[in-house]
């Protein structure tokens, strides 16, 4: 439990320190995103143990869901306000997403080297 | 009797706990009928405890901002959790050292056509600059977009709802267009999951296999790190 208390502590701290850069330095990301690159960084350089942080981060991540679903239920009360864009909205994320998963898709298999293992690709010429 | 039940509501409505507790509830209900379902990928968790809470709200007739100044209580932990998201991300870095040319040629393509056809699209159908701004994080991980969406002047409750709509989408297209492409690596279905599908489809794809899932949560965290760092500056440079 103490351990978990001291991850939590690490993970607000630098949240603070990635708020801090962002105001210093007018950066137009949230102190949140600098605060990941921070966390991903110290741990790189082995600063503060990973087990303490680890043992606060994941649980925090497996509540994500939860965290975001009250920004969620404010949609239902917003149709008013975007009157007459609904269907700009709709046919852009349905067929925006369609085409952009396409495009990765064909990406990727341009880009990606064959698989080492004899993992299911029937397709790949060697 | 009315005046104290007005008394009661209003000292319930007072303190953000009850909010908690609805949310709380409304989750773990929303968990439990999915998980009865049997987990349909076209109606995620939230979807449906987003939808119980809307009703319960609408069914007392409690304005949604009363609740949403309670659910910030709630909302504060999304910075240590987006920070946290760091630990996965270190995880990770093996594989991107292995494959960083890959990576690096499909991944900012990817990241931005995710985000230009769907802000093409409703441009060409007339939507409001606010309506784009909202929309232009789409395929970003929702606690990193808010972020992003805070600082582009978007509709935080319209964002949410694209998220979701493009998460579900997003892992549709996927089962749908790589059996029609013959693609089965899952390295390349995960990857395609997290870089379009966010959350969602890194959720999709760790249920296809680890391998899928490792290379989702890659995708979803290399594109809400690129995304947030290269949207606004467009942003910025476009004028918007």
């Amino acid at each position: 439990m103490i351990a978990v208390l001291r991850g939590f502590l690490w993970l607000t701290g630098v949240w603070l320190a990635g708020e801090t850069l962002v105001v210093l330095l007018d950066l137009p990301v949230s102190a949140g995103v600098v605060g990941m690159l921070l966390m991903t960084a110290l741990l790189m350089l082995r600063i503060g143990r990973f087990d303490d942080i680890a043992a606060a981060g994941q649980p925090l991540i497996g509540l994500l869901a939860m965290l975001i679903m009250p920004g969620v239920v404010g949609v239902f009360f917003v149709a008013d306000d975007f009157a007459g864009q609904w269907l700009a909205v709709a046919v852009s994320l349905v067929v925006g997403t369609l085409a952009s998963v396409l495009t990765t898709l064909l990406l990727m298999r341009r880009c990606m080297p064959a698989e080492p293992g004899t993992d299911a690709t029937p397709g790949s010429r060697s | 009797m009315s005046d104290a039940l007005m008394a009661v509501r209003e000292a319930l409505l007072a303190t953000p706990l009850s909010t908690i507790a609805l949310t709380l509830a409304a989750y773990l209900a929303a968990l439990w009928a999915v998980e009865r379902l049997g987990r349909p990928s076209w109606c995620p968790a939230v979807l449906l405890a987003a939808v119980l809470v809307a009703a319960t709200l609408w069914g007392l007739s409690i304005d949604v901002a009363d609740y949403r100044r309670g659910a910030d209580w709630l909302m504060l932990l999304l910075g240590p959790a987006t920070v946290a998201l760091g630990v996965p991300l270190y995880q990770q870095l093996p594989h991107i050292r292995a494959l960083w040319k890959p990576l690096a040629l499909s991944l900012p393509p990817a990241a931005a056509l995710a985000s230009c056809y769907s802000l093409a699209l409703a441009w060409a159908l007339g939507a409001s600059p606010e309506v784009l701004a909202s929309l232009a994080p789409k395929s970003v991980t929702a606690p990193i977009a808010l972020g992003i969406v805070e600082g582009l002047g978007g509709s935080v409750p319209l964002l949410m709802g694209g998220l979701l709509l493009t998460g579900v989408m997003a892992t549709l297209a996927v089962s749908l267009l790589a059996p029609a492409l013959g693609i089965r690596d899952h390295r390349i279905l995960g990857f395609a999951l997290g870089v379009n599908g966010h959350a969602i489809g890194t959720v999709r794809a760790f249920e296809l296999s680890p391998a899928a899932g490792a290379f989702a949560s890659l995708g979803m965290s290399l594109t809400g790190i690129l995304t947030a760092l290269c949207l606004p500056l467009a942003w910025r440079l476009l004028g918007l």
